[in-house]
């Protein structure tokens, strides 16, 4: 009876060590000096939704904003708040994918006075996406008068991986890039009861590229610092 | 009152049916679509428009037909009533909405008839992701305020759940559907005055009013 729970409490630990996530984060920046962000002006995040194959999640993009925001030092419009201020304009079909389109978009003084009256000056934009890569084994559950349980082993590997690139929408220009690749392993055991052992594969790039746009603005008040 | 003299077979029978009828109605999506439409970041074009919605379009149920998929069935009249009463008002400087064509009405510039010409599903068995995909066109018939036709715009709109976690196959078919109407919404508001008949229309509608202006002393 010892050997077995010995056997369970190995295979467990086993499992919580491996179900770790690997993240890499690269950055570029334009200029070493952080970029200003005045009391009255915002950022929006928004995700990239134009590929067929894959968009990019809004909760990932929430995420990312709420990581800007408890970070203290710059105020974030929603997306979808933004989305509908400025309806077609930048819906999956009609977004501009370039700094030239941006740019002509901005010399159409309906798009540039409400952009400037919504406060927005940084866009960040968002493209990638988490899938599931691989997935092994398998277990059942049954159902009896006398209780039910489950029995199996399975795992599947998730992989996340995104890049943020921030306009300057006073200026019509690239200030920096955040790329992030995270992966990792999940677990699912069932000796009667499913334990799983979840790998935060998306939680971990929205830390690792929440944290790293955070580093590339100050705002105001830490600028008069 | 019917006497209750069934016999053990029929009731088995009846009771059967009844279960295959309880759970094939589980595993249809019923969805009537709900959604809110921002109102467009548009310059208003100087014209007086009449729009024709009509029963058939302010009540328009999809229905899937193809025997491979589970059953479908997908209210949108109300939903793109709504999207399109509020695009046109940001479109043009006055719309009056009809639920018949109305008769020759000179006060009026345009007259725009929208028609469901077809809905395509795809469903998460078909994609084998967790998403919904809807493609809706349209046929915008355009005519002038005497009743002459001006062009017949074939207009596709395409939208598809997002890719977050949904409580509901309904959820996640409303969500898409609400995003292909947005995005008939933007083809309409970007595309509809760079149609090659409006726009001609629009061209010699222009001249016309510079050479009245030209005729006044």
């Amino acid at each position: 009876m010892r050997a077995l729970l010995f056997l369970l409490v190995s295979a467990i630990s086993l499992l919580l060590t491996a179900c770790g996530t690997s993240t890499h984060v690269d950055e570029y920046r334009v200029s070493e000096s952080r970029l200003p962000v005045k009391a009255s002006e915002k950022i929006v995040i928004m995700g990239r939704r134009h590929a067929g194959e894959y968009e990019t999640e809004p909760d990932f993009i929430d995420c990312i904003g709420n990581k800007l925001v408890t970070g203290g030092q710059v105020a974030v419009m929603p997306e979808q708040q933004f989305l509908d201020s400025l309806y077609p304009w930048f819906e999956p079909r009609t977004a501009p994918l370039g700094l030239k389109r941006m740019g002509g978009m901005m010399r159409d003084p309906l798009i540039a006075t409400r952009i400037r009256k919504l406060g927005i000056r940084y866009m960040i934009w968002v493209d990638g996406n988490t899938e599931t890569t691989e997935k092994n084994g398998g277990f059942s559950c049954g159902l009896a008068p006398g209780g039910g349980g489950c029995f199996g082993f399975a795992s599947w590997d998730k992989n996340s991986n995104y890049e943020a690139i921030i306009w300057d929408l006073s200026k019509l220009d690239e200030k920096g890039r955040v790329k992030v690749d995270s992966k990792g392993s999940s677990y699912l055991l069932a000796i009667g009861a499913p334990i799983p052992f979840i790998a935060q594969v998306q939680g971990e790039a929205c830390e690792g590229i929440g944290t790293r746009l955070q580093s590339f603005f100050s705002s105001a008040s830490q600028s008069r610092e | 009152m019917m006497p209750m003299n069934k016999n053990p077979a029929t009731r088995l029978v009846s009771s059967l049916l009844l279960l295959t009828i309880v759970l094939l109605s589980g595993c249809s999506t019923n969805v009537t679509v709900n959604g809110d439409y921002p109102s467009a970041l548009a310059r208003k074009q100087p014209l007086h428009v009449g729009l024709v919605m009509d029963d058939q379009f302010s009540h328009y149920q999809f229905e899937s037909t193809d025997d491979k998929q589970l059953p479908v069935t997908m209210a949108l009249g109300e939903s793109q009533v709504k999207l399109f009463s509020r695009v046109f008002a940001d479109m043009f400087i006055s719309t009056t909405t009809y639920n018949s064509p109305p008769a020759k009405n000179p006060a009026l510039d345009l007259l725009i008839v929208p028609v469901v010409e077809e809905v395509q599903l795809a469903t998460p068995f078909e994609t084998k992701l967790n998403v919904y995909e809807v493609w809706i066109k349209y046929s915008l018939k355009v005519l002038d305020g005497n009743g002459q036709p001006i062009a017949d715009w074939l207009m596709s709109s395409y939208g598809k759940t997002q890719s977050r976690f949904l409580k509901s196959d309904e959820e996640a078919l409303n969500q898409a559907t609400i995003s292909a109407l947005r995005d008939a919404g933007a083809r309409l508001v970007l595309e509809f005055h760079r149609v090659p008949e409006v726009k001609r229309w629009l061209a010699s509608r222009q001249a016309d009013t510079q050479l009245s202006r030209s005729d006044i002393p």
